[in-house]
């Protein structure tokens, strides 16, 4: 399953469409169509990308729709709660100093942090500040498209420069690699990325991981906020089992046990787990819940559990 | 007796804008196949020779002076097919990720060209023999998909206008020009090491 959690959204339907069926060409699985809002915020917040989209799109691919705030002063009002529960992903895109400093640490609602690597910033990506929002769950983005499009030298050196920034100063987790495409020619496939972010000192196991294995994170976490009971527990379409003797009853069984879990969960004790946890990743939950596998499919663990309920 | 060794990168052309010719009417554009929409013929004005001098100088803009010297000894163009827009590139092992991010910036066809495409690389092999055998799979399962999409029926037949013919003795299919002389050449020195073919992901 390969992500890319950036593709930008275009009034022209044509391109659109071109540009997703280029990425499943490419082999990717999920898309993420992003735009991007700045200013003041409207009072009533919709999603202006039309579900279902007007065109019909290639059938391997999954469509999310992704929101970047732009956030210029940490005065901001930025109503994220408002923003999560319309869009798939929420990503934010700090302008300075100080608004990544907000993002890092004190602004909840985001999956990701998304800098305009094209720029030279100012100041220096601090491990203390980007370590803090990895260890909250929240992504860090590089888009590689504006690098490989842009007619200049300056965007292509200034993208590769943050880039490695970036690196240093996470450490290399939690980075998540995407196109920030708008059309069809700045898309490039998934092991090509990979290589790139090999070139820029990620390593091959953490450049696969960013437009795998984190990126996923981000969507299912994303998701697991909005949809699911206290960010915990979310009551998913496991599959059907192979009938076995004797288990007929599981459906009601099923409605019963999630009423129990929620009881337990309410009380306290072993099993409550707070939102960071929940955002630290599906498989230790699944070891901590493991009991509770037969009723509830913990989120997190299967690409099954995206699907809404 | 010690090998110079080599990666074969085996890079196929994709064209996200599609061509003229299939612009020229949206009607045909429509009846094309999913599958390969974005998979044309390359123009007749690419030539194995330019597409050296390309990579050429997509290394020198991203890696300067460094870059081309540590990757110019054992560049070369193996295989080039129009047809199927597929390239075989041989390169040097310890260098090669040069080569593969430079062709990942390259965004269109070198000079008298100037189509904008996407070069992907589809596979990194120790050998010759193993880019060819990929090469064969994907055209094969190129045409399968296309035809299934169609409705057509499948036939390994059509594979010869691709290019491709099976050997009658032995029945393997094999590349016609290019890569039959440079595969007797890679046989011979072949035996005397172990083929250290491999895929994505593993590293030297």
């Amino acid at each position: 399953m390969f992500y890319d959690l950036n593709v930008q959204w275009v009034q022209n339907e044509n391109e659109l469409q071109r540009t997703l069926s280029f990425l499943a060409e490419l082999g990717y699985n999920v898309v993420a169509l992003n735009y991007t809002l700045s200013g003041k915020l409207p009072s009533e917040i919709t999603c202006p990308i039309p579900d279902p989209l007007p065109f019909p799109t290639p059938p391997t691919l999954r469509i999310l729709r992704r929101c970047t705030l732009l956030t210029t002063s940490p005065s901001q009002n930025h109503r994220l709660g408002d923003l999560t529960r319309t869009h798939d992903l929420v990503a934010l895109r700090p302008t300075d100093e100080a608004t990544l400093l907000q993002a890092c640490t004190s602004l909840l609602d985001c999956a990701l942090i998304s800098l305009d690597l094209t720029q030279r910033f100012a100041f220096p990506f601090k491990h203390r500040s980007l370590g803090a929002a990895i260890e909250r769950g929240v992504k860090f983005e590089i888009c590689y498209s504006p690098g490989i499009l842009a007619n200049d030298a300056t965007a292509r050196r200034n993208l590769i420069s943050n880039a490695t920034q970036l690196v240093r100063a996470t450490r290399g987790r939690g980075l998540v690699i995407s196109s920030e495409a708008g059309r069809a020619l700045g898309c490039r496939a998934p092991w090509d990325v990979v290589n790139l972010a090999a070139m820029w000192g990620l390593g091959r196991e953490r450049g696969r991981e960013a437009v795998t294995g984190v990126a996923r994170h981000a969507v299912v976490s994303a998701q697991l906020k909005r949809t699911s009971y206290r960010g915990v527990v979310d009551v998913v379409e496991g599959g059907v089992q192979p009938e076995r003797g004797g288990k007929a009853k599981e459906k009601g069984k099923q409605a019963g046990n999630k009423r129990k879990l929620e009881q337990s969960e309410e009380h306290g004790g072993k099993k409550k787990l707070g939102t960071e946890e929940a955002s630290k990743g599906g498989d230790k939950m699944k070891k901590k819940n493991g009991e509770l596998q037969n009723a509830t499919t913990v989120a997190a663990t299967e690409d099954l559990t995206m699907r809404p309920d | 007796m010690a090998r110079i060794k080599h990666r074969y990168l085996l890079v196929s052309i994709l064209y996200p804008q599609g061509s003229n010719a299939v612009k020229a009417s949206t009607e045909k554009q429509n009846a094309i196949p999913e599958s390969i929409k974005f998979r044309e013929p390359t123009p007749d004005g690419l030539t194995l020779e330019l597409i050296k001098p390309m990579i050429k100088r997509g290394v020198a803009e991203l890696f300067g002076d460094y870059g081309v010297g540590m990757t110019l000894g054992s560049l070369k163009v193996i295989y080039f097919s129009p047809a199927t827009s597929t390239i075989i590139i041989r390169v040097a092992r310890a260098h090669y990720q040069l080569v593969w991010a430079a062709l990942t910036y390259t965004t269109q066809l070198p000079r008298p060209v100037n189509q904008p495409c996407v070069f992907q690389v589809v596979r990194v092999s120790g050998t010759i023999r193993k880019a060819e055998e990929e090469v064969i799979r994907r055209a094969r399962e190129e045409m399968r998909h296309a035809q299934k999409e169609t409705g057509e029926d499948t036939n390994d037949v059509n594979l010869g206008v691709l290019g491709f013919k099976a050997d009658p003795r032995t029945g393997r299919t094999r590349i016609l020009d290019g890569v039959d002389e440079a595969l007797e050449i890679e046989d011979d020195d072949a035996d005397m090491v172990d083929e250290d073919d491999d895929e994505y992901g593993s590293d030297d």
